[in-house]
Parts: C-alpha cells; sequence; structure tokens
C-alpha cells in the first residue's frame, strides 16, 4: 500500500498495516525533518525494521540529497540477513509499483568469517583466524614479496579484486550475505574488500554495531561514511555496554608475557633489517616527523568519522623523540611492560584514576604521558614497517599499546582497578588489572557528531529518558510504543508466594533457602504440567542456575518434571548450548514439549526467539541483578551519579528490568503469537521495579496478578492458554490492530492513533 | 488333552497353587497349572492375559511367583520343592521373562487399539456402551467387525504405526525403596530396562560383553546402581567401574555432537556475533572462567549434572526419533552411540532463507478468494434446520441480484387483473389455512421435533437410532445367508435385535408415554425393526420349507 506519511509518500510493501507502525514512521519522519536523533521503542514482532525501512527509503527518494545513506546497524548476522531480506521485498515492491528498476544499492556486511570465498581460509572455523591467514595472504608487502617471487601465495580473489573491482562499482541491487558470496565467486573477486570498499557508495548498509562502534573497527570500515547518513541502532537496548565493552581493557600476567615475546620479536627484527636494509627504517622515521598531518587535514576537513583513541592532539603533533626511532621505541614499550608488571605483583586491591596512574609511572620510570599517548598509533606505523605477517600474534602489544594511548588521553570516564586473585579464589593469584570504561558516551560521541539523524530503538527501552542520559546527547523525539491487539496475547503474572506462603525472592538473604528453592522447582513443575510445547526459563546468574538446579535434582523435582517435558540447559559453552537450542527446538517441534533453563544476560536471552510453540512460557527466576560486589561495577555507578545524577538504585533497577523485559519479550514475537510471562519474584510487584518494564508489558498487568502463588498462577495460565488456542484469524485483527489502507485513512482512526501515541 | 499338541516348554514339578500341589507347565502360548494326579489343568493363563509377573523377596521363607493378570485378578504359585524350589522359580522367571513381552506387545497392541477407537469416535463409545455394556452383545462379536474393517480399510496406517518414545523420567520411575536394613531395593521392569538400553546404548554394549559370562543380570543392575554413572552428581573419580567407559563414551559423544556444531544458523551462538572483541578487550564481569582448574568440587559436581541432563535429554530425543528400529535391533542400535539424530530425516531444520524471512503472515493479503464468515446467531437452530430447505440448488449472489432485480422490475411494472381477483372470504380463507395451524399447514408439525421434545430426549432417541442402526447392519450383513456360520449369526441377530426391542426400546416408549409426547417418535424404528422380523421370518420359512 502507498501511504501519505505528513505529505510523504511511502511506499509498504504489506496490505494491511499495524496501527503503530504508522505512529512510529510519523515520529521517525519528525526526527528526520529535524535532523536530529531519536530514541523509539515499539515491541518486536510489530514490524519495527519494515516500518524504518519504508519510511527512511521513502524518504531517502523524496529528498536525495539531504539524506544520502542509511546506516543500518543490528546486533547478530541472522538478524543482519533478516533485514537485508525485508529490504528485498521492500524494493520488489518499489519496482512492481513504479515499473521502473531503482538503482539502489544495499548491502550487507559482515565480518570475514562469513564472507570470505577462498577455499583455505574460510574453512577456518575461528574468525580470528580467518581474519589473520587472510592478512597473511594480502598484506602489501606479501603481494609486494609475490610480484618478485611467483611462487609466494596469494589470495587470488583479492588480487583480481585489486586489479578491477574498483572501476565498475557494485551493479545496483539488494546483496545479503549470500548474494555477496555469489557475486564474488562469479567474478572471482573477493566479496569482503568488495563489500568494505562498496559500503562507501552504497545507499543502505546494513552491518554490526561494532563496525561503527569499536574505534578499532570503525577506523578501518566505516571512517569515510558520508555526513548526511541516517544511523539506525536496532535492538539497542544494550548500546551502552557495547560502547564500554569496546572502550575497555584487561591486563593479565598472560597478556603481558606475551607481550614480552613481542616485544622481543620486534627488537630482532629490527635487528635484522638493519642489517640489510637500513634505508627502510630511515624512511619510516621520515614519515614520522612528518607526523601525523595528513589525518589531521582530513579530520579539520571533516571527511572521517574520528576516532575516539585518535586523539585531536596528537594530530597536530609529530611523533615525540623519544619513540620516533625503532629501537627507542621498543626500549620505550620494554620499560612501559616492566612497570604494568610490577603493578601486577601487588598482594591488594587498588582503584585509581587516570591521572594517578600517569603520575605513579612517571614517578617510577619516568614515562613521559605524551609519548605514551602516540603508543598506539607508533606501533601501528612500525609493524607496518617491519612487515610483520602475523598481525593476530601481535594481538598483545596491540592491546598494551592502546591501553596506554587511552590512559594518557582520558582523565576521565575511565578507572583502573588492579585485583590480586579473583574474588571467590583469594587463594590462587591471578592478578588482573581493569582499566574500565565508565562512560558509554566516550565511543558513541563520534557518531552523534558525525551523523546527521541517529535512531535509537528496540523493543525495551524502557524508561525512555535514561538512554540520552547516559550516552549524553539530545534527541528530538522519544516515543514508545504500544501493541496495539485484537486478544490480549500476553499474560504477565507476577508469583510472588509459593502455595505455602513463602515469599519466593532470588534477593540475595534467601538465596540458598530450600523453601524458595523448593517453591521455585514447584512453579516449573506445575507450569510443565499445563504448559504445551516449549517453556524458556531464566536464572539471574550461572551460579545461581547450577546451584538450583543441583539442588532440584537433589530433591527429585528434576525427575519429576522430566515426566512432562525433557529438560535443556544453557552452560558457559557457548558450543554446548548451541547443541542443546537444537535439540530444544527439535523436541518442541516433534511434539514431545521441552524447557531451557537460561540465565538473563546470556547469549541464548540476547540472540534468541522463541517464536509460537518454541516459547509459550517464559519464567523469569528472580530479578536479574547484576553482580553488585564487582568494583568494576560500583566505579561505574559511583560515575554515573557523579557524572549523570543517576541514583545507584535507579540504574541497577533499570539495568535488571530491561534484562528482564528482553528475556520475557523472547517469547512474543509478533501478534499472532502468544505466551504466558511469568515473573517469580515477589519484588516484581513493587512499582518501582513494575513501572520500568516497556509499556506494553505493563499495561497487561493486572492488579490481580501482582502477587499470586502458584497455584494461581497456574489458574490463570491454564484460562489463557485455553483461550489463546482458539483459532485466530485475520478478520479477528481486522480494524482493530490491523489496519487496510482506507481504514487507516478514516478520520476517526487517524484520531484514535493519535491519541495512542499521544500517551507516550 | 488338548493342549497335548502344544510345544512345552518348561515343565516345574512340586508347585503348590491354593495349598495344592501340582505342576506347573509353560507352554508356547500360556501358562497351566494342574493338580497333581489329575488329568487337566485348573488353572490356565494365556501370556497375553498377563500383565506381569511379581517373585517374592529372596529371603522370605515361601519361594513364590505370582502372575497379575489384565483383569485385575492374580494368581500365586508356590515352588514347593526344597532343594530346587529357587532355582525352579527363577527358570520359570526367566523364561516368563523371555515370553511375556512378546505376547504382552501383542495385547496391547490390540487393547490399545480398541482403547483409541473407542476414545477417538465418541459415537462408537456410546455404541459400545448401548451394546456391550447392556450385554446386548458381547465384546467379541462388537469388535470382530469393527477391528477388521480398520485394519482392511486403512492397512498403512497400521503398518507404519507411530513408534512409542521414550519417558523422559525413565529414571525416576526407579524409586529406590529402602529394606529396612541399610540397603536400597530397585525395581526394574522390562520397559526400563528397554529404556535404558534404548537411550544409553552404551549401557547396552556393556551389557551384551559382560552379561552373562563375567556377572549375573542381577550382580549387572547393582553395579550400575551404584556407578556414579546412575548418580549424575558424583564425578567420575577413575574406578574400575565398567561404567566409567560408558561415561567416557558419553562424553565423547556429546564432545562429537557439540563439535559437530548445529545445521540451523539461527541457534547458532557461535556465529551470532558478527565480530567479538578481541581477547582483553572488554569489561570482564563476574563470570568465573570456564577452565575447570579453579572450580571448586561443588561447582564441577554442579556442572557435571547440568551436561549429563542436556546429554540426557539429547539421548531420549534422539533414541525417541530413530528410525525404522525396533527395539530388540541391536546392531543398528549400537552403532548410533553419540546420540545424534541429525541423520534422521524427521528433524530438518528448514532452508536458511525461509526462516530468514521474517513472517507477518497478519500483515499479508490472503491468497484464497474471499469469503463471508458464517455469523450464527443460534448454531443449533443451524445444525437441526429445516431439512427439506436443503434440498434446494445453491444460488450464487448474482442469481439472487438478478432475481432481485427481476422482481423489482415485475412489481414496477405490476398491473392487477381486476377481473380475475377472489372474493375477500375466499382470500380470508386461504390464508388462515396456509398461516401457522391452519388445514395446509400441518404437514410442517413433524419438523418441529426439535422443538417439541426437550433435549435429553432427542440425546436418547439419537443413541437409540445409532444403536439400532449398528444392530441392524449385523443383521442385514448376514444376509443372503449361505453358509451355516451366517445361519448361527442371523438368529443369533434376530434376538439381539429383540432384546434390544425390549431392553431399550420398550422403556424409552413407556417413558415418552409419560412424559406426554407423541408415541410415533419411535414409530421409525419400530418400522425398521419390523422389517428386520419379516425378513427374517421369511428367511425362515423359506428354510422350514426347504427343509421340509
Amino acid at each position: 500500500m502507498k501511504l501519505n506519511i505528513e505529505g510523504l509518500l511511502v511506499y509498504f510493501p504489506y496490505d494491511y498495516i499495524y496501527p503503530e507502525q504508522y505512529s512510529y514512521m510519523l515520529e521517525l519522519k519528525r526526527t528526520l525533518d529535524a535532523k536530529g536523533h531519536g530514541v523509539l521503542e515499539m515491541p518486536s514482532g510489530t514490524g519495527k525494521t519494515i516500518s524504518l525501512l519504508s519510511l527512511i527509503v521513502a524518504y531517502q527518494r523524496a529528498f536525495p540529497l539531504e539524506v544520502t545513506k542509511l546506516i543500518y546497524c543490528s546486533r547478530t548476522v541472522p538478524e543482519i540477513e533478516k533485514v537485508v531480506e525485508e529490504l528485498r521485498k521492500l524494493m520488489e515492491f518499489y519496482s512492481k509499483q513504479t515499473r521502473e528498476s531503482n538503482n539502489f544499492l544495499a548491502l550487507a556486511l559482515s565480518s570475514r568469517r562469513n564472507l570470505c570465498i577462498h577455499p583455505e581460509v574460510s574453512s577456518l572455523r575461528f574468525g580470528k583466524e580467518v581474519d589473520g591467514k587472510c592478512h597473511s595472504l594480502t598484506a602489501s608487502y606479501i603481494r609486494a614479496q609475490h610480484h618478485s617471487n611467483p611462487s609466494f601465495p596469494v589470495c587470488q580473489f583479492y588480487e583480481e579484486f585489486d586489479a578491477v573491482g574498483r572501476q565498475v562499482p557494485l551493479p545496483a541491487g539488494i546483496y545479503n550475505l549470500d548474494d555477496l558470496k555469489d557475486f564474488g565467486r562469479r567474478k572471482g573477486w573477493c566479496p569482503y574488500y568488495l563489500a568494505r570498499y562498496s559500503i562507501l557508495h552504497a545507499n543502505i548498509v546494513v552491518y554490526s554495531y561494532h563496525y561503527l562502534l569499536d574505534p578499532k573497527i570503525a577506523d578501518l570500515v566505516s571512517k569515510e561514511l558520508a555526513k548526511k547518513s541516517v544511523v539506525v541502532f536496532d535492538e539497542a537496548h544494550n548500546i551502552d555496554n557495547v560502547c564500554i565493552d569496546s572502550m575497555s581493557v584487561n591486563i593479565t600476567r598472560r597478556t603481558l608475557d606475551h607481550c614480552q615475546n613481542n616485544v622481543d620479536t620486534l627488537h630482532n627484527t629490527i635487528h635484522k633489517i638493519k642489517e640489510t636494509d637500513a634505508a627502510k627504517l630511515k624512511e619510516e622515521y621520515r614519515r614520522l616527523v612528518e607526523g601525523l598531518k595528513e589525518a589531521n587535514v582530513a579530520r579539520e576537513t571533516d571527511v572521517y568519522l574520528s576516532n575516539p583513541v585518535l586523539p585531536d592532539e596528537i594530530l597536530q603533533e609529530a611523533v615525540p623523540g623519544t619513540i620516533r626511532t625503532a629501537e627507542h621505541f621498543v626500549g620505550f614499550l620494554r620499560r612501559f611492560l616492566e612497570y604494568l608488571k610490577s603493578r601486577l605483583r601487588v598482594q591488594h586491591v587498588i582503584q585509581e584514576s587516570a591521572p594517578q596512574f600517569l603520575k605513579d609511572i612517571y614517578d617510577k620510570v619516568c614515562i613521559d604521558r605524551k609519548p605514551l599517548r602516540f603508543c598506539a598509533e607508533r606501533l601501528q606505523s612500525l609493524l607496518r614497517t617491519l612487515e610483520i605477517t602475523d598481525i593476530a600474534d601481535f594481538s598483545a602489544a596491540t592491546l598494551i599499546s592502546n591501553f596506554a594511548t587511552l590512559v594518557s588521553t582520558y582523565s576521565q570516564g575511565f578507572t583502573i582497578i588492579i585485583e590480586p586473585f579473583e574474588d571467590r579464589t583469594p587463594t590462587i593469584a591471578n592478578p588482573v588489572l581493569h582499566f574500565s570504561c565508565m562512560d558509554p558516551s566516550i565511543a558513541i560521541k563520534p557518531v552523534f557528531q558525525r551523523f546527521q539523524s541517529v535512531i535509537i530503538t528496540s523493543g525495551t527501552l524502557s524508561p525512555l529518558d535514561i538512554y540520552p542520559r547516559i550516552l549524553d546527547f539530545h534527541p528530538v523525539t522519544m516515543a514508545s510504543f504500544t501493541m496495539t491487539l485484537a486478544r490480549t496475547c500476553l499474560c504477565p503474572l507476577i508469583v510472588g508466594r509459593g502455595n505455602d506462603q513463602v515469599a519466593l525472592s532470588s534477593k540475595f538473604e534467601t538465596r540458598e533457602d530450600f523453601a524458595v528453592i523448593r517453591n521455585y522447582g514447584n512453579l516449573l513443575m506445575e507450569m510443565s504440567a499445563i504448559v504445551p510445547d516449549g517453556i524458556v526459563a531464566f536464572f539471574t546468574s550461572y551460579v545461581y542456575m547450577e546451584n538450583i538446579v543441583a539442588s532440584w535434582y537433589e530433591q527429585g523435582i528434576l525427575e519429576n518434571i522430566q515426566r512432562n517435558k525433557l529438560i535443556f540447559i544453557e552452560t558457559q559453552d557457548a558450543a554446548e548450548t548451541s547443541m542443546a537450542l537444537e535439540k530444544y527446538q527439535e523436541a518442541c517441534e516433534n511434539g514431545r514439549g521441552a524447557i531451557l533453563l537460561s540465565v538473563a544476560r546470556g547469549k541464548v536471552s540476547e540472540g534468541i526467539d522463541f517464536v509460537h510453540h518454541f516459547g509459550r512460557a517464559v519464567i523469569m527466576f528472580g530479578v536479574p541483578y547484576v553482580y553488585t560486589q564487582s568494583r568494576i561495577l560500583k566505579a561505574r555507578l559511583e560515575y554515573l551519579r557523579d557524572q549523570f545524577q543517576i541514583r545507584e538504585n535507579d540504574f541497577l533497577t533499570f539495568d535488571a528490568m530491561r534484562h528482564a523485559a528482553q528475556c520475557v519479550g523472547r517469547a512474543i514475537r509478533g501478534k499472532t503469537d502468544y505466551g504466558l510471562m511469568i515473573f517469580a519474584d515477589k519484588r516484581y510487584a513493587r512499582a518501582d521495579k513494575r513501572g520500568k518494564l516497556p509499556r506494553w508489558i505493563q499495561e497487561h498487568i493486572t492488579d490481580g496478578s501482582l502477587n499470586l502463588t502458584v497455584d494461581e498462577a497456574v489458574q490463570l495460565s491454564k484460562h489463557f492458554l485455553r483461550q489463546m488456542a482458539q483459532p485466530f484469524r485475520q478478520e479477528d485483527q481486522l480494524g482493530l490492530s490491523l489496519l487496510t489502507l482506507e481504514q487507516l485513512e478514516s478520520e476517526e482512526m487517524l484520531q484514535k492513533i493519535a491519541q495512542v501515541a499521544h500517551q507516550t | 488333552m488338548a493342549s497335548l499338541s502344544e510345544e512345552v516348554l518348561l515343565v516345574v514339578k512340586k508347585v503348590r497353587q491354593r495349598k495344592q500341589d501340582g505342576t506347573l507347565y509353560l507352554m508356547a502360548e500360556r501358562i497351566a497349572w494342574g493338580p497333581e494326579g489329575k488329568d487337566r489343568f485348573t488353572v490356565s493363563h494365556l501370556y497375553a492375559d498377563i500383565r506381569c509377573q511379581k517373585i517374592s523377596p529372596d529371603g522370605k521363607a515361601k519361594v513364590q511367583l505370582q502372575l497379575v493378570l489384565h483383569s485385575g485378578e492374580s494368581t500365586t504359585f508356590h515352588f514347593a520343592n526344597e532343594s530346587t524350589a529357587l532355582k525352579d522359580r527363577e527358570a520359570a522367571k526367566e523364561l516368563l521373562q523371555q515370553l511375556l513381552p512378546k505376547f504382552k506387545k501383542k495385547a496391547n497392541k490390540e487393547l490399545e487399539e480398541k482403547n483409541r477407537m473407542l476414545q477417538e469416535d465418541p459415537v462408537l463409545f456410546q455404541l459400545y456402551k448401548d451394546l456391550v455394556v447392556s450385554q446386548v452383545i458381547s465384546a467379541e462379536e462388537f469388535w470382530a467387525n469393527r477391528l477388521g474393517g480398520v485394519t482392511n480399510t486403512d492397512p498403512a496406517q497400521y503398518k507404519y504405526k507411530q513408534e512409542v518414545g521414550i519417558s523422559g523420567a525413565f529414571l525416576a520411575d526407579i524409586r529406590p525403596q529402602t529394606d529396612g536394613c541399610n540397603g536400597l531395593r530397585y525395581n526394574l521392569t522390562a520397559d526400563i530396562i528397554e529404556s535404558i538400553f534404548r537411550t544409553y546404548p552404551a549401557v547396552k554394549q556393556k551389557y551384551n560383553e559382560n552379561v552373562p559370562h563375567n556377572l549375573t543380570e542381577k550382580e549387572f543392575w547393582t553395579r550400575f546402581f551404584q556407578s556414579h554413572y546412575f548418580h549424575r552428581d558424583r564425578i567420575n573419580t577413575g574406578t574400575q567401574d565398567i561404567f566409567s567407559e560408558c561415561a567416557k563414551q558419553d562424553e565423547k559423544g556429546l564432545k562429537s555432537m557439540v563439535v559437530q556444531g548445529v545445521k540451523n544458523p539461527l541457534v547458532d551462538l557461535l556465529s551470532l556475533e558478527d565480530k567479538t572483541l578481541d581477547e582483553g578487550y572488554g569489561v570482564c564481569g563476574a563470570q568465573p572462567s570456564t577452565s575447570n582448574s579453579n572450580r571448586t568440587v561443588k561447582e564441577s559436581s554442579n556442572y557435571a549434572i547440568i551436561k549429563r541432563f542436556n546429554h540426557h535429554s539429547a539421548m531420549v530425543l534422539a533414541a525417541g526419533s530413530r528410525k525404522g528400529e525396533t527395539p530388540t535391533d541391536q546392531a543398528s542400535e549400537t552403532s548410533s552411540t553419540d546420540g545424534n539424530s541429525r541423520d534422521s530425516d524427521f528433524f530438518q531444520p528448514p532452508v536458511k532463507k525461509v526462516k530468514l524471512q521474517e513472517e507477518y503472515e497478519d500483515l499479508q493479503q490472503e491468497n484464497r478468494p474471499k469469503t463471508v464468515p458464517l455469523n450464527l446467531k443460534k448454531s443449533d437452530r443451524y445444525a437441526h434446520g429445516p431439512v427439506p430447505l436443503q434440498s434446494q440448488q445453491y444460488t450464487t449472489s448474482q442469481d439472487i441480484i438478478n432475481s432481485v432485480n427481476y422482481i423489482q422490475h415485475e412489481m414496477a411494472n405490476y398491473k392487477p387483473n381486476l377481473t380475475q381477483v377472489l372474493s375477500s372470504t375466499v382470500a380470508t380463507s386461504a390464508i388462515s389455512a396456509l398461516s401457522p395451524g391452519g388445514v395446509l399447514m400441518q404437514a410442517g408439525a413433524q419438523q418441529a421435533i426439535n422443538q417439541m421434545v426437550p433435549s435429553e430426549v432427542q440425546g436418547e432417541l439419537k443413541h437409540l437410532y445409532v444403536a439400532a442402526g449398528e444392530l441392524l447392519r449385523h443383521f442385514w450383513s448376514c444376509f443372503p445367508v449361505n453358509t451355516p456360520f451366517l445361519e448361527e449369526k442371523v438368529i443369533k441377530m434376530k434376538s439381539n435385535l429383540e432384546r434390544f426391542q425390549l431392553t431399550k426400546l420398550r422403556p424409552f416408549q413407556e417413558k415418552i408415554q409419560r412424559q406426554y409426547l407423541s408415541t410415533n417418535l419411535t414409530g421409525h424404528l419400530e418400522e425398521m425393526l419390523q422389517t428386520a422380523y419379516n425378513k427374517f421370518h421369511i428367511w425362515q420359512t423359506r428354510r422350514m420349507m426347504r427343509k421340509t
């Protein structure tokens, strides 16, 4: 259908539309008009992706000079591929309606592991291996060697691409990962480099967060993306953690040992080169004196996305003399390394700020702040000069140099914590230096600064106002849309008591309480008897789950559950869990029914959807608070309090509730889907917790379902499931939660939609 | 003695039953017991009738064996030969153990089938209640016709019967009981053993290797229950336990499953993340390292439980979906020790492409032609609506529109033909005759049965019709009567019909009379029965004539 969104003609590739999609597009249009940033929450399964794509593509066609590119960031590879498929559908609709082939180029970009077609390299299983192998076949000096000695192996796909691939741009069309590979095979070009090259002139790019947020990758990949782009972060409820992760560094004794080896290798290589090819080193020296002038020019003319690891000051200066020659730099690295080693020899926990650290290092080994800041850049340059084949081997040295640059650049927003041992095993020495970022806005700042519109969207972003605060930006629109439903297909229940009236809670004091554990077991057992097909249960942490599973086993509860359903359990091993997941789905598929015990914040809770019969009920055992005893967290809370005036408790509850919402939201993936959401902790009944759930869940929690016993919950669930099992047809939805074009255009409906949207 | 022709598998002398000495015979199809010195069996059970056997505990003075039948009765044999009582009993037990499952399956299958048919078909169930439970005809007669029909008409369904899976909790069913003196007793049935073997082929292999050369069956199972293998929270300590190898094998199977990875890219957590952080970056949270070195004993035992639960569930699932293997098919079973059913074509992950299409079925126009939903205000009126009207030709909406147009047209152009109008009195009488209750409307009264008769009577009448129909079907299927068997049957059916009339129809008639309802409700039933009687009489007189 063709929609009129405040004067913009939007092609929507479906015959019907949900009312909330219409509201969503309205808000989105306003955001784009204002050239500002937006925060939009809409439940999963209401067609967020297609609404986004339809509107932005329409906008791009209407105002080709205002918005030149859409950068769509998602979280997992399957999600990226899904987005491209949706886009394909949209484009097919366009060409059918307008009867002309459009010249849109859209493509997905992923890591080499997912794009490589080199027979040898692509057979490797881990991303890091693939990257390393690829580098050893495509690095410039390798290719130069190949030139002189043709028996030297290179990647023929890359060679082919380098020779001709850049001359003709990728023909217009929609390229998913597999399409890119096909295209690459046909032409004999490397799909990965082709994609990386093509994103510069593509209209739509779909890739993972990291390509924009992780400075190490963003610098390589996304640096040159046009300023007039719209950036969308989908599934962005965890974006602050992604930012923090990309800027934090952990240094263990093992890292230092590796680094020591690296430095030794560097030393030897320099020594060798000096004997054979001293000119090369001289050339490097000259280049460094020239400094990073080029980079500075580029930044000033605003060609590049700035790199938070490459601070402005560096660009204006030349590399300081103390580390300019290769030998001096290696010596410098050695000194720094020794210092770090001495720091790791502590017997008690130390926490300090970056300035304190710098002062200490100056006092102890006379290392200045300035050369430290150039460390990362200097090492890269050296590695290039020395023609190191295996970059992956030098990851430790790179890590240390990145740390050096970061610690000397940011005096705020970071903390250094040195722990001599793990808390749980105080007898085993395992010193770690955590250099942890506490301010997610540092990593995302360049994105907000550079791009004209950044949209942060997800199914669970409540409470909305906290994201602009912790990411430090000013959105022009903030909205939360609920799911209009013709039938109440979700049933949130808060189970606060066992049948014996014992209060259910995962709080620390009652964690080990057998009465609570038993009642949790009872809840699961009763549910396993009445819920068809799949049940997913989430625990607050691995340790908690392991303990509960063990005591359920001892008490024979698991055996009773096994009478009803098979049990699968998430482990910390991803491969093992994948297998359990597949078996779980198989058991749901063949009608046997299964239970998956899983962990909030685990991989399953973040990336796996349990549509329809794969998850008819989700049980959340306890409130998934983050492990509050961790020092890093404490430091972060403190920082949030001081800098953003966010109270510790508010943040902790916010964090716990967004994860809880993520977990229970896994079961509902659309309006035809249905599922129970059981919150098994009496603390959920409190207003401060409940109020932080997304609106679309909150509004279905009735006062009657706030503090149920297990039996009451079972009764309500039985009733709900029976009702939901009745056939549900399109006609039932039409006019309420599903609209035709005529219905949408009626005055009455528009008013209703506006009213609903206004509640936010 | 008729049974002499049977093959006698085992004879045990000096077996007492009801305080009477006698001899126990185990034959190919039944077990029998005859008192001493007599030439007949006083006890005889087909194996198919036996649900299970129980034996007295070893320590007891009396060495007994009890047979429990499906009907709930039980028979106890007391082995009284002092010196060899135990051995005799064991021999009998062993043999029974081998024989019973064979027959059990057959009996169960039939019973199950019958049960299933009754459950699935409420009409049949009612019929069964009407005819068999009230003893109008016997159960065998009832089924003789039915079951044959099923197997004949639908052999495919019978042949590819879905194999029964394994209960996930079969290990839980082995409830250990304390025997009072620091010991535990586990009850094992053939079913459980089979489940264990199917789920854990490694155990089966061990069983084949060790029993009976190295261990007796009992020892084998005792060790099994003692092993850490059974107690999942115990960690493999590497003793000489024969099951430690099983555990290792399981571990290997699990590992190979894990290494193989998953086919469905949507659940592959390894490739979910596009770009994982390099080592050393990121906030490493409070998650403990996965290496086993610094786990406490408690933790690693918890971990072991979790791992084994995953494995157990996977094995049960795999055992359930292994195709085309009967439980006795040993060779093929041991070959697939890793419990991985991915090769079976039961579960094929859907093609990636299809899965990637986000599906909003409800947003899409459905392709089938638009239909108007049936909006029923009173659904029972729809169900029992006036029958004669249904025979009419169905008219399309276009027809209706055309005819409406036509009528409108006619009405517009209507000119009364005043020369041929009726007089008013004649018109009134015609109208009254055509109104409900009028002379011409009498015929319609019969149709209103559903308004006149209370619904329970209707229901009862319906059952009577069904039952009578069934009996009559039996009756009429005997014609033409050309074998002595059919002759016999037709006579029996006739008497069945009479019995039906007497025990079912009559009381019903009296009942409706008491309620002052019109008796011709059952008129048609009587008519049908009468026709059957007439046919019978004609046939009988003809037969008599032929005989004389």
